[in-house]
């Protein structure tokens, strides 16, 4: 890392607008392209606090700071527009959480890296509806809490419960959310509303290492820990009356559930294969990154299509996880109300991923291109 | 490699001191272990670990289990001796540590054999501490000297 003073430092660093600062090429070494990105007051002042105490003499903390790191994700081979940090943005691993980049599958060059990705592989959120009111909630609260307690079985070492053996895994891995569609555990029209139809096609399982599926058997249809959930919520203000009405969410103290979880310890290993293998890919082609935790491999090499495909694999565990997680919701709002779950309208809203890397058409620079996005939230 | 619990002697259940701390970060944790010499400090971490995903005076030394980890450079080898350690705890036997012995710690050809001794983890008997997702590289560091006798380790782990 480049060690200047505070002072020297903000000289790269331009606000461009009241939500946008611009990371100029030179604020760390290499930088392909520039780096941007976006932040209210608030979140200004936290970005420019931890750059300010990785500036302090003798400061060896464990975080680069999160706009070094989105500067040396700029510095990766065939990224193209900007290294971008959306609003959530603060210090990660290699990549800063929030840190989006886009590189060119054309260029030979192009990277892919798992750390822009992360260790829990398709984490994302997914949001039920229900025609429950608040009213119809509150007085069974407690119980209704319990029930989902005791359906989905959550925090360290907890063992989920859709029985599942080695081949159906396989068969999962492959088919994603059309698994558990064949399975019975999620309804057709669950599919049209998610991300990718909750299934992506490159998965390829033979690429997965032993080690991650066995890992990810016991743990299939676990909610997981940390910021991870399964929650109640309740329509509080509806901005866009035709958009929610679409959505099916139609009146204030509408009742919901949103599912927080991802591919759990089968992601996290994939993750962790792959980091041992890019580091090989990394010295035998000799890619040069501003920080170890950018372990990255080229898109068209051995290592950079085995994660890919195995990174689907863990995708589409995340999704049918997800879907496991559903079922189990449906089945305690079923017992709690004695109602069956589709007239309970328990309908999945959406299904979005935010731990993902994606081969996606973008314009750059007024021409069509293709381009693999990593996206880290 | 597992031994009958009848194979385990008195000396088995003896419980080494506690050499480590955790020290907090943004959203994660650093393990910070030390001992006497660079093999304690090792096993000291792992313990660290285990020690994070519950509380440890709830586990009891009922089984043993033997791990091996290898590597090309210390680091490396710090790494996956917790990955390793890691595996044992998410997949049968499901093995929540109390204590860790380093049999064979090889620092030239970078390979550590451990004996692992605790239980299987028992929702309701043993309290969920926080999940390890991950083990990293970031702001590893190895402290290796001993004619100060100062042997310590530094780990992130990602929760």
């Amino acid at each position: 890392m480049v060690v200047r003073q505070y002072n020297e430092e903000l000289k790269y660093l331009e606000k461009i607008n009241p939500h946008c600062w611009k990371i100029k090429k030179g604020f760390q070494p290499n930088m392909n392209v520039e780096g941007v990105f976006y932040v209210n007051s608030t979140l200004e002042k936290l970005m420019l606090d931890e750059l300010r105490n990785a500036c302090r003499p003798g400061m060896t903390g464990g975080f680069l700071p999160g706009v070094k790191q989105i500067a040396n994700v700029a510095a990766l081979p065939g990224i193209v527009g900007r290294s971008v940090g959306l609003p959530d943005v603060h210090s990660g691993y290699g990549f800063a959480i929030g840190n989006m980049a886009a590189f060119d599958m054309s260029d030979p060059k192009s990277i892919v890296s798992p750390g822009g990705v992360g260790f829990d592989i398709n984490c994302g959120v997914r949001l039920l509806r229900t025609n429950l009111h608040e009213k119809d909630v509150q007085p069974i609260k407690e119980q209704l809490a319990q029930s989902l307690f005791d359906h989905i079985p959550v925090g360290v070492g907890s063992k989920g419960i859709i029985p599942m053996n080695a081949r159906d895994m396989e068969e999962a891995l492959e088919m994603g959310m059309d698994w558990s569609l064949r399975e019975g555990y999620v309804w057709a029209e669950d599919k049209e509303h998610c991300e990718e139809y909750g299934r992506m096609l490159n998965a390829d399982p033979s690429k997965v290492s032993l080690r991650a599926k066995k890992r990810g058997l016991p743990q299939l249809g676990t909610l997981g820990a940390g910021n991870h959930y399964a929650e109640i919520q309740v329509v509080d203000e509806i901005y866009d009356k035709y958009a929610a009405g679409k959505m099916g969410l139609e009146r204030i103290g509408q009742v919901c559930v949103m599912i927080h979880s991802g591919s759990r310890g089968f992601g996290h290993q994939v993750a962790t294969d792959a980091l041992v293998q890019m580091e090989k890919a990394m010295k035998r082609d000799k890619i040069e990154t501003n920080d170890r935790q950018l372990a990255c491999a080229r898109i068209n090499s051995v290592e950079g299509q085995d994660y890919l495909k195995a990174m689907a694999a863990a995708a589409n565990f995340a999704w049918v996880n997800r879907s496991s997680m559903t079922f189990l919701t449906r089945q305690a709002f079923a017992k709690q109300f004695k109602m069956a779950p589709d007239d309970l309208d328990m309908h999945l809203i959406y299904d979005v991923s935010h731990n993902v890397a994606k081969i996606e058409e973008h314009i750059v620079d007024g021409k069509p291109k293709t381009l693999l996005v990593h996206r880290k939230v | 490699m597992d031994e009958e619990l009848g194979g385990l002697t008195e000396e088995d259940f003896y419980i080494p001191p506690v050499k480590y701390e955790y020290l907090d970060h943004t959203a994660d944790v650093q393990l910070h272990a030390w001992g006497d010499s660079l093999k304690e400090a090792f096993e000291q971490c792992g313990m660290a670990m285990f020690g994070y995903m519950t509380e440890l005076n709830y586990v009891q030394i009922k089984e043993v289990h033997s791990i091996e980890a290898t590597a090309d450079d210390m680091m490396g080898l710090l790494y996956h001796f917790l990955d390793e350690l890691l595996f044992l705890f998410s997949v049968e036997p499901f093995l929540i540590c109390k204590k860790l012995v380093i049999t064979e710690f090889n620092t030239e050809e970078f390979r550590i054999v451990c004996k692992c001794y605790g239980e299987e983890f028992q929702i309701g008997k043993h309290p969920q501490g926080t999940e390890v997702k991950a083990i990293t590289y970031s702001a590893m560091q190895i402290i290796d000297e001993p004619k100060d006798n100062k042997f310590e380790v530094f780990v992130i782990i990602d929760i």
